[in-house]
């Protein structure tokens, strides 16, 4: 099987220590990367500098995505990314985050997001969602084919 | 607010040996939620728009969750995607293609026609009651449905 990859793009560090221990207690089926602004999503996904190299920085299976972010929030992210003419267009963008206004869960929609999870109050609950979201998107989840990834001249 | 975990689930299948094993695996996972089933894509245009024999909101409510066989009788399951997209709120119901079909083609198509999920029919009746489980795991108890006006729109 494939080995999926997750890009986190959360501000917070408690909940991305958080997130990340929980996804960590589920072991080695997937990685998760994690930046910390708009900006740096879309940088990262367009391959611009610093992220050029995929080998480095690939591109991920999917997206999960805070609203709230420092420099362009998410749902700025989530608009650049169905925006896209490219590929990428597709790429499966899961909504974390605190809010549960409705206005913004509809907006998220609206947008284009594929999912829209509210982080939990405790980190048990966390855990769950960690092995609930793992349980669907890595496991049973088929991901469409995004921008080609640059070979090296190795394969 | 009316209890979310209490939505309708709609399923989009018109092959009925799938059928009968998704509707023993809602059983066996012991999902409460109300599943409507219908096989024919014209007739989930029309339950979708609520139109016809489907005016009637409170009798035939809007899912939190649509998995869609691709291919039906009448409308196909590509055809109801591209139809959701041009619709008002209707568009923004979470649709999970559920099909045999795993050609990456078809899996490009039907998320830039805006599936929020694919996931292809497991071979077995354990895997489909595994899977049917994760289902309503993930998109009837953890993801957050939109926020949807109960009422017909006009086309």
């Amino acid at each position: 099987m494939q080995n999926e990859s997750v890009l986190l793009v959360e501000d917070d560090p408690s909940d991305f220590r958080l997130i990340q221990r929980a996804f960590n207690k589920l072991g080695e089926r997937f990685e998760m990367f994690r930046l910390t602004n708009g900006d740096e999503a879309i940088a990262y996904l367009s391959g611009d500098d610093p992220y050029e190299n995929r080998g480095a920085h690939p591109m991920p299976s999917m997206l999960l995505l805070d609203l709230k972010l420092p420099r362009r929030s998410g749902f700025e992210v989530l608009e650049w990314v169905r925006r896209q003419s490219s590929a990428l267009s597709r790429l499966p963008v899961v909504v974390l985050t605190s809010s549960r206004h409705s206005v913004d869960i509809n907006r998220a929609y609206d947008l284009g997001a594929n999912s829209y999870l509210v982080k939990p109050a405790t980190n048990s609950q966390l855990e769950d969602l960690a092995s609930q979201f793992r349980n669907y998107w890595m496991s049973l989840n088929e991901f469409p084919s995004l921008a080609e990834q640059p070979r090296g001249m190795n394969d | 607010m009316t209890d979310a975990t209490l939505r309708t689930i709609l399923l989009v299948e018109d092959e009925p040996t799938d059928v009968a094993l998704m509707t023993r695996a809602f059983e066996k996972a012991r999902v409460m939620n109300p599943v409507v089933h219908l096989v024919d894509g014209d007739e989930v245009l029309r339950y979708l728009a609520g139109k016809g024999e489907y005016a009637d909101r409170v009798k035939y409510p809007l899912p939190a969750v649509i998995l869609l066989d691709l291919k039906l009788p009448g409308a196909t399951g590509m055809q109801i995607l591209q139809w959701m997209r041009v619709q008002g709120e209707i568009r923004r119901i979470p649709v999970v293609v559920l099909t045999s079909d795993e050609s990456p083609k078809t899996i490009d198509a039907a998320y830039d026609l805006g599936a929020n999920s694919y996931l292809v029919k497991p071979g077995n009746p354990a895997e489909v009651s595994r899977m049917v489980q994760t289902i309503q795991q993930y998109w009837i108890k953890l993801n957050e449905p939109p926020q949807l006006v109960m009422r017909a729109e006009a086309e």
